[in-house]
């Protein structure tokens, strides 16, 4: 009689099972890596906004980038992909559609027009055979100088425009007990301050050559000599306690007065925010200083995995659809911190630095990629961060030296 | 040749394990005349046919995965460390390159030396740390039970926790300097986790506090296991308690010494949860190890090619460094046990 039972009821587990595959046609799982909470309320306005369209969302958070991503693949080679799933666009994108893993949507990105709205440089990096395999939904930027304003005024300084205005600010900043630059010495956070250092030597023409074709000559050259003698000379504006420290921990430095600079992506407003500190007030928001105007974007994106042949289930295409929709993009962004990937949206909700940003970017000319996630190759991107965080970290390492490493192993890993 | 190998270390690391639960109980007497018996039973020299062919049946699915699963991963992972391939495996030859990279990349280097670095210090930490204790607590000190608590308690948090206490600890701004600073001693220095040149040192002390109370056990097992006659005629004798522990214990636990020896050096290779957590490979590249450079290049940088051909070079290292002792340590038992 229990075995009977036990039987019925494994019965009845399988015809759920089977319901639920009827209902599959409007089910999408989306695999991501959103786990903090601004993350989860962002993703909590996609979902919204999908599920009022009908379709059913199944959560599977992976804590991590490098995990979810290696999950997302693994399961795509097991058999097993996850619908929608979040990726960085780029190289590695590329390389599962090479291998027939991805679905495109391209019908849906050319009904909304996507090659207009979005910035060319995102568009190319989304892209795979002319067709979209992903859909990027937002832009950060990485080249924001945070600031304490109250202790510049303290020190008497004004927001620094140049990085030889910088070192003067910080010198005198030093001298009265305030910790420079709040700094997370970890190799990423190191070379997001290395970039916009190069930006701001170098200028953008500069850095987008540099990055874009990786040549030996401007690697070499007098120019990139020069930042790594300005990156050297911001060595000692650090706290002795920095290597190892999360971001936000250096963002909560500047927001409490011990520090006054912090040079981060822009979703260290959403740490400003949890402070109670509204962005632009107590804590200011400028770009790092530089010789032009430029923003260095990186990208958060959803790529498709091939259900059904290499075109997008309805399913998918209704996340796509719904992702890129004008009132998704600022509900996401504004609590996510970043800005809409789509250029056309109204500016006038967003906070102080927002529309800085969007102001910005409506001139292609100031559009520049991050090495961290699709500007380059991941193992050139990795190799940069490694030559980045062992010369800022090795005292004695003199520039010519620090310059020659990063150019050997940039050659090595392209 | 393989297989009398897993059989000798087998009996090596038995012994002490199993009469660790006598010494953890009372050490009744007979348990110790027992095993004394055990040692000295001379093995039988006819071979019985029938119970072994029955044992190795048993074996064949423990032989498979081995062999699926170790081999067969090895051998995968070196045609793999043989191509290009960056997120996938892809098979397209390209000869040694990836190993002609993985020789010019200043991290691989770094992550071998301190392996080693930290190999020497951590397996000798633990051995001399582990060793002291256990005949501290020999010696018959109050509360017995107690020490050994204490000194096992580490054990039962992970790496990834004992790293995240010594961060803390250890940190600048917040742990042991700034206390000691606090407490008007304000010329105190302890920042050695955010100096590249001696960040992998952190590692060693981390890594012996979690696992000295381990090695303690074995040693202290091993030194129940003595038999207390040497001591007695010692005594008539008038020989120092240190000399008979120098010269006449320590020998006799070889095979104590040789357990804790490839049990550390297997947590020295793999170590890559105290890394992430303690320094995280930084300040830079400074601390970092083999196994987190393999993983960072197969998991972030989707360098495949390039973490195979460092997961296979660790490899060889592991090989080329343990099994001269390993050979050496068998040797000697074999030709010992003849007589």
């Amino acid at each position: 009689m229990k075995k009977f039972s036990k039987i019925a009821a494994s019965v009845a587990f399988l015809s759920v099972g089977v319901s639920a595959g009827a209902l599959h046609a409007q089910t999408a799982e989306v695999l991501h890596w959103w786990t903090s909470g601004s993350e989860q309320a962002a993703l909590g306005e996609i979902r919204k906004a999908f599920e009022a369209k009908g379709g059913t969302w199944v959560d599977t958070p992976i804590a991590g980038g490098g995990n979810a991503r290696a999950a997302a693949v693994n399961r795509m080679l097991g058999g097993d992909p996850a619908a929608v799933f979040q990726f960085s666009i780029g190289q590695q994108l590329r390389e599962l559609a090479d291998q027939g893993l991805l679905a495109n949507v391209g019908d849906v990105a050319a009904a909304e027009n996507w090659d207009e709205k979005l910035p060319p440089l995102i568009v190319k990096a989304a892209k795979y055979d002319g067709n979209y395999i992903a859909a990027p939904i937002n832009i950060h930027g990485e080249n924001w100088m945070f600031y304490n304003t109250s202790v510049l005024e303290t020190a008497g300084i004004a927001v620094p425009e140049t990085w030889d205005d910088f070192i003067a600010a910080a010198e005198k900043l030093k001298s009265a007990g305030v910790i420079p630059i709040a700094l997370g010495g970890q190799p990423w956070q190191e070379r997001i301050m290395f970039n916009s250092v190069l930006l701001g030597v170098a200028g953008r023409e500069f850095y987008a050559e540099l990055y874009s074709t990786l040549d030996d000559d401007l690697l070499k050259s007098d120019t990139m000599r020069k930042v790594f003698e300005t990156f050297a000379a911001l060595r000692p504006f650090v706290d002795e306690a920095s290597p190892g420290r999360n971001w936000n921990e250096a963002t909560n430095m500047v927001a409490k007065g011990d520090a006054a600079f912090q040079f981060m992506g822009d979703w260290a407003k959403g740490e400003i925010i949890a402070a109670g500190i509204e962005p632009g007030t107590t804590v200011g928001c400028d770009f790092a200083p530089a010789i032009d105007t430029a923003y260095i974007m990186t990208v958060d994106a959803f790529a498709f995995s091939a259900l059904d042949g290499e075109d997008a289930t309805p399913v998918q295409a209704l996340m796509a659809q719904v992702m890129l929709e004008p009132d998704v993009q600022i509900a996401f962004n504004k609590k996510k911190g970043s800005i809409p990937a789509r250029l056309d949206v109204p500016a006038d909700s967003f906070d102080v630095c927002a529309q800085t940003a969007i102001k910005t970017l409506q001139d292609k000319e100031t559009h520049l990629v991050s090495t961290g996630l699709f500007g380059v190759p991941s193992a050139v991107s990795g190799a940069i961060d490694d030559s980045i965080s062992n010369f800022w970290n090795s005292a004695d390492m003199s520039p010519e030296e620090g310059q020659a490493q990063f150019q050997q192993a940039i050659s090595y890993a392209k | 040749m393989c297989k009398s190998a897993a059989e000798t270390t087998d009996v090596g690391a038995a012994a002490p394990l199993e009469t660790s639960e006598y010494v953890m109980a009372e050490p009744a007497p007979d348990a110790l005349q027992r095993s004394d018996e055990r040692t000295i039973t001379p093995p039988s020299g006819k071979r019985r046919w029938r119970p072994q062919w029955s044992a190795g049946v048993a074996l064949i699915p423990a032989m498979t995965i081995t062999i699926v699963c170790f081999y067969g991963f090895i051998i995968w992972t070196f045609v793999i460390s043989l191509t290009r391939s960056r997120l996938l495996p892809v098979y397209k030859f390209t000869g040694f390159d990836q190993y002609v990279r993985l020789f010019a990349n200043e991290r691989w280097w770094t992550a071998m030396q301190n392996l080693a670095i930290h190999g020497f210090l951590f397996i000798g930490g633990c051995v001399v740390f582990g060793y002291l204790l256990a005949i501290l607590i020999d010696r018959g000190v109050k509360a017995e039970g107690m020490f050994r608590t204490i000194f096992m308690l580490p054990l039962s948090m992970s790496f990834i926790v004992t790293g995240v206490i010594w961060q803390w600890v250890m940190n600048p701004g917040l742990g042991l300097q700034e206390a000691v600073r606090a407490l008007g001693w304000t010329g105190f220095e302890f920042n050695w986790i955010v100096r590249p040149d001696r960040a992998i040192y952190t590692l060693a002390i981390a890594g012996i506090w979690q696992q000295v109370g381990l090695c303690m056990a074995l040693f202290l097992a091993g030194l129940r296991n003595v038999d207390p006659n040497i001591w007695k005629a010692s005594r008539v004798d008038g020989i120092p308690a240190w000399r008979v522990y120098l010269h006449i214990i320590t020998p006799m636990m070889r095979t104590v010494f040789f357990t804790v020896f490839i049990l550390m050096s297997a947590i020295v290779m793999k170590a890559f949860d105290l890394v992430v957590a303690l320094t995280g490979g930084g300040p830079g590249f400074s601390s970092d190890l083999p196994a987190r450079f393999v993983v960072d290049h197969i998991l972030n940088r989707q360098e495949l090619g390039l973490g195979a051909a460092g997961a296979f070079v660790l490899l060889c290292t592991v090989i080329a460094v343990i099994s001269p002792y390993i050979y050496f340590e068998l040797k000697k038992e074999r030709s010992g046990r003849g007589h």
